[in-house]
């Protein structure tokens, strides 16, 4: 199976590509969508605006390509612009394809919270009969994050983490899946996440 | 709870790992690229590659063995070691690094942190201040632990914080290479005053020294203890969980 990973024109790339050849995909890296692949992933790179507004000028394509069944795999950043807005460096508008706001990890103030969040945490799977959810449960992860998404609609979210408060970490809706963790970064548990989201786009 | 991160770090010289004792007498231990894996097998949270070549010839080496890692690894690679610009910052991301780590440039140029963390994010800039105790205060060293600028470690740790610094990578001058233990007086001291993640480095010879840190630290980093064989990461991990602490096993 194909997927492209979208090049916002910052950062890492490599280890997301690396990340999901080792599971199957065949992997390209481009500035936009290619037409013909099974997936499309939005690397955790960036800031919420500069990638929101560089993903706002193919807004229609990227609607067009996700009305058509191509699958879309969001991680952190990827995931977050998703959702309506964003409060990183200014409020922005997001791809609005899942109801509700990305903001700053709220901390409820028990214990001094250090941010950014960066680190190896659990999974709490909230779903699981969800096929991309299988042998995570309770395995540790690995987050880079100031910000977190709040949805709207709560069952989107197929596993949670906790860091001061829950947030989603797994989120589904159809052929859109997006992680807040890096699974390219996850190690061995990253791995069978991508491996999962592999098997499942093939079934 | 977040768990604590044990991080390997290996100094690279011409695309080749070395170690330093004292920031001196540098001897080869092999293949980067290797050798990352290797850790990540035995359970290193993450890798640093830290660039001791200062040269143009050093540093397309080092780019290449970057490269190479990050489409072997997949846990977060750090590299630093002679970052001037956001160009360097820049190409060294775009070569597989997660994160940047700036020593001597961010004293010499704040703007360049700031620059860096609006541009790629607060969590790919890692400062690192080098500490060394002057008269009952901790001062900041830099180019390579030669020059002392007169800053106090713990006012300079709030400053990199507010310019945008994501994490602090904290090295005891004193301590580094004497495997005599992290120096937790000034590790302490140093996380109880920023809120962002700090790494405590310098010192590692026992696992007891890798339980103190992590009691006042978010990571611990080392080199030549998981180099020599003297510490194998598998087992320090068994042995922090064994005393309480998180770690991911």
């Amino acid at each position: 199976m194909k997927a492209t990973v979208i090049n916002y024109g910052v950062g890492n790339l490599f280890s997301i590509s690396a990340g999901l050849k080792r599971v199957g995909f065949e992997v390209s890296v481009n500035s936009q969508p290619e037409g013909n692949e099974d997936l499309i992933v939005f690397p955790g790179v960036g800031s919420f605006n500069a990638v929101a507004s560089y993903l706002s000028s193919h807004k229609e394509l990227l609607k067009d390509l996700r009305k058509s069944g191509t699958y879309f795999l969001g991680v952190c950043l990827g995931m977050q612009i998703m959702f309506e807005e964003g409060t990183e460096g200014g409020l922005t508008k997001g791809l609005g394809w899942f109801k509700g706001k990305v903001d700053k990890i709220e901390n409820n103030g028990k214990d001094k919270l250090k941010l950014p969040h960066i680190g190896w945490d659990k999974l709490i799977v909230t779903d699981l009969t969800c096929p991309l959810t299988e042998g995570l449960n309770n395995q540790y992860v690995y987050y880079v994050h100031s910000y977190v998404a709040y949805p709207e609609d709560e069952s989107i979210v197929r596993a949670t983490t906790i860091y001061g408060i829950a947030y989603p970490a797994i989120i589904c809706s159809d052929n859109i899946v997006g992680t807040q963790f890096h699974p390219e970064k996850s190690s061995k548990i990253g791995k069978i996440f991508l491996g999962n989201l592999y098997r499942w786009m093939k079934k | 709870m977040t768990a604590k991160r044990i991080i390997a770090c290996l100094d690279v010289k011409k695309g080749r790992v070395v170690k330093g004792v004292n920031f001196l007498d540098l001897k080869d231990k092999g293949d980067p690229t290797e050798l990352a894996a290797r850790y990540e097998d035995e359970g290193a949270d993450e890798i640093v590659f830290l660039d001791v070549t200062a040269t143009i010839e050093g540093r397309r080496a080092l780019l290449e063995v970057v490269k190479n890692t990050a489409s072997v690894l997949s846990i977060p690679l750090t590299v630093g070691g002679g970052i001037r610009t956001i160009d360097d910052v820049s190409t060294i991301l775009g070569n597989g690094a997660d994160k940047v780590s700036i020593n001597t440039a961010a004293v010499e140029n704040k703007k360049l942190i700031t620059e860096a963390a609006l541009q790629f994010g607060s969590q790919a800039v890692v400062v690192a201040i080098d500490a060394k105790k002057v008269d009952d205060d901790y001062k900041v060293f830099t180019r390579s632990g030669s020059y002392n600028t007169g800053l106090s470690a713990i006012r300079w740790a709030k400053e990199v914080e507010a310019l945008g610094a994501g994490e602090i990578l904290l090295t005891s001058i004193d301590r580094d290479g004497t495997r005599e233990g992290y120096d937790i007086t000034l590790t302490k001291m140093i996380s109880e005053a920023v809120s962002i993640p700090v790494i405590a480095s310098g010192g590692a010879g026992k696992e007891v020294h890798f339980l103190e840190a992590l009691k006042v630290a978010d990571a611990a980093l080392a080199a030549g203890v998981f180099h020599d064989g003297v510490i194998r990461i598998q087992d320090l991990k068994m042995y922090l969980k064994s005393q309480g602490l998180e770690v991911r096993l």
